[in-house]
């Protein structure tokens, strides 16, 4: 279950950020291929209407903004000014680390209880209302966004949805702080293609270095 | 009085090691909670509004783009065409890993992943040819963070977010300080190789350094593809972070074949873990410049600034330091979110150009990146390196000089920042 819901976060954010790439790309090459004169394609092309890929991939970035902040709870890579706190004994530390992780579940929590009385209010009441039959007073139907025309409580349900799930995994590092003393830490310098290849000694490194740098086998000469 | 309070709320929460982004939010909540009349609910759907612009979109398309490319294999075509170049010079191994980092830097938009690439294999060849260590890794650490000038700067477009100002401008602004910078370190690097007699490579032909040019352009073709379309008008500047992300996919999965295209599910999911994080400051950032409107703050620092008859040149200095300071404990873009919103309409009220600033913040946060204790440069060259993070503090403390002389210049002539997007943009 749980395994389930991490995947679902990785592929969920993943996923919208390439969509994003792919959706700004369609429109920009629409934009230069419509003014193309290719008979029956331009004609086609015109018909198409592209305004709303700016507002789609705003929303997208948003919802993966939202999950994403919440994996990146997992991953460690919502850092703080640390230096206070690392200077302190183990056992000191270790009550503000629990501190500084319980105002992110806090703060997380806050958020989502005011989106989702938020989102409630502007259209999902009604939604609910109307789809269920409930004879609700005072129903009135949420606004829509300009160009999707889509009800915007369904794009603002990333902020109760995606505050929920960093609380919730606010809570899951506290958690395994409090059992192994560890807390998840994000390599900002890693680079792909060099793990197998970071060379044990000088000696190895140079060959390596030379093996790639020229195709004739140069040796660095003093002043030459 | 009130700024007192909010500003001392923040960095009590800061202090204990909590998430920026976290501290910024909960000292909004707890200031309208307690001390303001101001409805909690339009702070839900602020969170929503802060971000819902186009052109903050071009932050996680330009690092999906720079991920493509941070890639070893990258880092090698830089490497041997830099070398090819400038190799034969004194101190020629030196030179051609400043020449790297800033090839590398301007295309992976990531100082840190910089110094780790072309360090993990620059560094054991100079010390092989005999280079001491702390001269390599004060060389590479600081060059690692030209990147955050020259653009595509992920830095310089949350600057002009956050005040509203051209992201191609300042983009443009950016070209001659990095390039300026770039021509410094190599100069002192080949001053220093000079007087110390540090050997230099065997010159390479033509047909090589053209050779290696080719092989490296793909990935610095980048630039171009932001840069002009951006100034042709061809795209808007989200758009062309958008189209240079499909083009770094390109270039890494059919032209490289340095990235498998099963290896792109992970680079989509690093870039996004990395674009929500930056995201989520600005979402809380905005939250808080918000809450510092309302409470009338930043006029109330203005009128300040005016009464204190500062000037613009006493202005500057004074932003200097609060930025060097800030740089010491914090990241690039948090300081920027959290400053730029104060500083601008002071620095408009005494008639600073707002591209000028853009750039003279930049380089600050280019120096935070090397100066303890947070300088994440500094982190990554201590762990390759394997120097401990006070030896590697004291091989970068020569070129955090040459910094603070490139700052000073940059501050006190407007017009190397100025003068090419003047020129540009009429």
């Amino acid at each position: 279950m749980m395994k389930f819901l991490d995947h679902l976060e990785e592929w969920l954010v993943a996923s919208l950020i390439g969509a994003a790439t792919v959706i700004i790309f369609l429109s920009v090459v629409h934009r230069y291929a419509s003014g193309l004169a290719i008979p029956g394609v331009q004609d086609w092309l015109l018909s198409l209407n592209m305004s709303w890929t700016q507002e789609l991939c705003i929303y997208m970035f948003i919802w993966m903004a939202k999950f994403g902040a919440a994996y990146g709870v997992r991953t460690g890579i919502h850092v703080g000014v640390d230096v206070f706190i690392n200077s302190l004994k183990d056992k000191t530390r270790a009550k503000f680390v629990v501190i500084g992780l319980s105002g992110g579940a806090l703060f997380t929590f806050i958020i989502g209880s005011l989106g989702a009385k938020f989102v409630w209010d502007v259209g999902m009441r009604f939604a609910v209302a109307s789809t269920f039959g409930f004879d609700w007073p005072d129903l009135t139907e949420g606004p829509v966004s300009p160009d999707l025309e889509w009800p915007v409580w369904i794009f603002y349900s990333a902020i109760p949805l995606g505050s929920y799930l960093m609380c919730f995994r606010f809570l899951q590092v506290i958690r395994s702080f409090i059992r192994t003393g560890e807390l998840p830490h994000h390599d900002h310098g890693h680079v792909d293609g060099l793990d197998d290849e970071i060379p044990k000694d000088a000696t190895e490194a140079l060959e390596a270095y030379e093996e790639h740098k020229f195709d004739h086998a140069g040796h660095p000469g003093g002043k030459s | 009085m009130t700024a007192l309070i909010i500003f001392g709320l923040l960095a009590l929460l800061m202090l204990t090691g909590m998430p920026i982004s976290i501290s910024l939010g909960l000292t909004v909540l707890t200031f309208l909670f307690t001390m303001t009349t101001v409805p909690v609910e339009a702070v839900a759907l602020k969170l929503f509004t802060g971000i819902e612009k186009f052109e903050i979109m071009a932050i996680p398309f330009f690092i999906l783009a720079g991920n493509f490319l941070t890639h070893g294999g990258v880092a090698k075509r830089m490497i041997n065409f830099a070398t090819s170049l400038v190799g034969h010079m004194h101190g020629g191994l030196a030179l051609g890993g400043v020449l790297a980092c800033a090839l590398f830097a301007a295309v992976s938009g990531s100082s840190p992943a910089t110094v780790v690439a072309i360090g993990s294999i620059m560094l054991p060849a100079m010390v092989k040819q005999g280079y001491p260590m702390k001269f390599g890794v004060g060389v590479i650490g600081t060059s690692g963070g030209l990147g955050i000038l020259i653009p595509p700067s992920i830095v310089m477009v949350i600057y002009a977010v956050s005040t509203n100002t051209s992201i191609g401008k300042l983009f443009i602004a950016g070209v001659i300080p990095g390039l300026l910078l770039g021509l410094l370190l190599l100069s002192v690097t080949w001053l220093v190789a000079k007087k110390r007699n540090y050997p230099r490579l065997p010159k390479a032909s033509w047909t090589m350094r053209l050779r290696s040019m080719r092989e490296c352009m793909w990935g610095l073709f980048l630039i171009v593809v932001v840069i002009g379309g951006i100034y042709s008008g061809i795209f808007t500047a989200t758009e062309a972070a958008a189209m240079s992300a499909v083009y770094a996919f390109i270039v890494a999965v059919f032209i490289y074949k340095d990235m498998k295209l099963k290896d792109v599910p992970k680079t989509l999911l690093a870039s996004a873990n990395m674009s929500a994080m930056i995201l989520y400051i600005i979402t809380n950032a905005v939250l808080f410049s918000f809450l510092l409107t309302s409470e009338q703050i930043p006029q109330e620092l203005t009128s300040w600034i005016t009464h204190l008859g500062l000037g613009s040149v006493g202005f500057l200095i004074m932003v200097n330091l609060l930025l060097l300071a800030a740089g010491n404990f914090m990241e690039p873009s948090s300081i920027l979110l959290i400053t730029a919103p104060l500083l601008f309409p002071m620095a408009m009220q005494l008639g600073i150009d707002p591209i000028h600033l853009g750039v003279l913040m930049t380089v600050n946060m280019e120096i935070g990146m090397i100066t303890p204790p947070v300088g994440l440069n500094l982190y990554v060259a201590s762990g390759i390196s394997r120097l401990g993070l006070t030896d590697t503090t004291k091989a970068c403390a020569p070129w955090i000089l040459v910094m603070m002389a490139f700052l000073m210049l940059i501050t006190y002539v407007p017009a190397i920042s100025l003068w090419l997007p003047n020129l540009l943009f009429k």
